[in-house]
């Protein structure tokens, strides 16, 4: 768009000519495929809470920890497989945002890396994708309870 | 094709198994799910059952929560309730509503409140056995102990 000004005629016109015969993204299909998928992903993680809390001692508060583990693994698992890159590309953002997209970005940049070796290779750049996430997320939960704890201290809570 | 057919082979394999499962379920299995409404339970005897069912009539009638489970042992009363799905940004509120009501209207009495739906399970699996008569007073009366353990752990 910035260049816009210092386009010549000719390239205005084949701009045009471009727009017109690019071929739309299907925004709306997209994002019913997305949201069927990540609703599916979340039932699923639902289903499993309740099994943490029916068949082991775990309370409503405290079930968060393994399901997010046994999803995250499973996921990890299907993309070892080769399933979950399939189920990427068909759902895009309904499997990236659920907490199963970070255990796919661990294994994929694993694999991808797998030929520079275990160490160098796959240790080093395990995190690649995944390790913004992890600072961020640190982060902002720190953030967070700072802000809890001084309203704590302060009375507000 | 070869998707398609596995998608129908799981579907037909989920409808032959829920065909077999017309046994009658306890309430416990679908206590997770949908509402079971259990009678309150007391595990000191029949003393104090007119109590514990007044006490569930009063919980009962807060229009946030939809199901309430109350068991009234020899050291206090632990209630329990589900609260509606859209009420749910509000459990804080409603707890200490819930808590100040019962307090109010039986000072002498110790309550423990909760929303935990493991919490509920576990109070409708102690109703079912003291109905069924495969667990003593005594031993009822400790699982209760047990239970409002579990409710102080969370806090």
């Amino acid at each position: 768009m910035a260049g816009k000004k210092n386009t010549t005629p000719e390239q205005q016109q084949y701009q045009q000519l471009q727009q017109k015969h690019e071929k739309k993204r299907p925004v709306l299909k997209n994002c019913i495929k997305a949201f069927f998928i990540g609703g599916l992903i979340c039932t699923i993680g639902q289903a499993i809470s309740y099994f943490y809390i029916y068949f082991f001692n775990f309370t409503e508060q405290s079930v968060g920890n393994p399901t997010v583990a046994t999803m995250v693994f499973l996921s990890m698992l299907l993309t070892g497989f080769g399933v979950y890159d399939r189920l990427g590309q068909f759902a895009g953002a309904g499997s990236a945002v659920p907490v199963t997209g970070f255990g796919n970005a661990v294994i994929s940049a694993a694999i991808e890396h797998r030929t520079e070796g275990f160490v160098l290779g796959v240790g080093g750049n395990m995190f690649k994708l995944a390790g913004s996430v992890l600072l961020f997320g640190v982060f902002a939960a720190f953030v967070v309870a700072l802000i809890k704890t001084l309203l704590g201290i302060w009375g507000g809570i | 094709m070869y998707w398609i057919r596995i998608i129908m082979a799981l579907f037909v394999l989920v409808c032959l198994t829920s065909c077999a499962e017309k046994q009658q379920m306890k309430d416990s299995q679908l206590a997770l799910i949908k509402a079971t409404d259990p009678k309150p339970v007391v595990t000191d005897g029949k003393k104090g059952s007119e109590q514990a069912e007044d006490i569930k009539h009063d919980v009962s009638s807060f229009p946030e929560i939809y199901d309430v489970a109350v068991v009234k042992g020899k050291n206090g009363a632990l209630v329990v309730y589900k609260v509606k799905h859209m009420q749910r940004f509000n459990m804080k509120k409603i707890e200490s509503k819930v808590t100040k009501k019962l307090e109010g209207k039986y000072p002498k009495e110790k309550f423990t409140v909760s929303s935990d739906y493991k919490i509920f399970l576990e109070v409708v699996r102690l109703n079912e056995k003291m109905r069924a008569g495969t667990i003593s007073n005594q031993n009822a009366d400790k699982r209760f102990k047990e239970i409002v353990k579990m409710t102080e752990d969370m806090k």
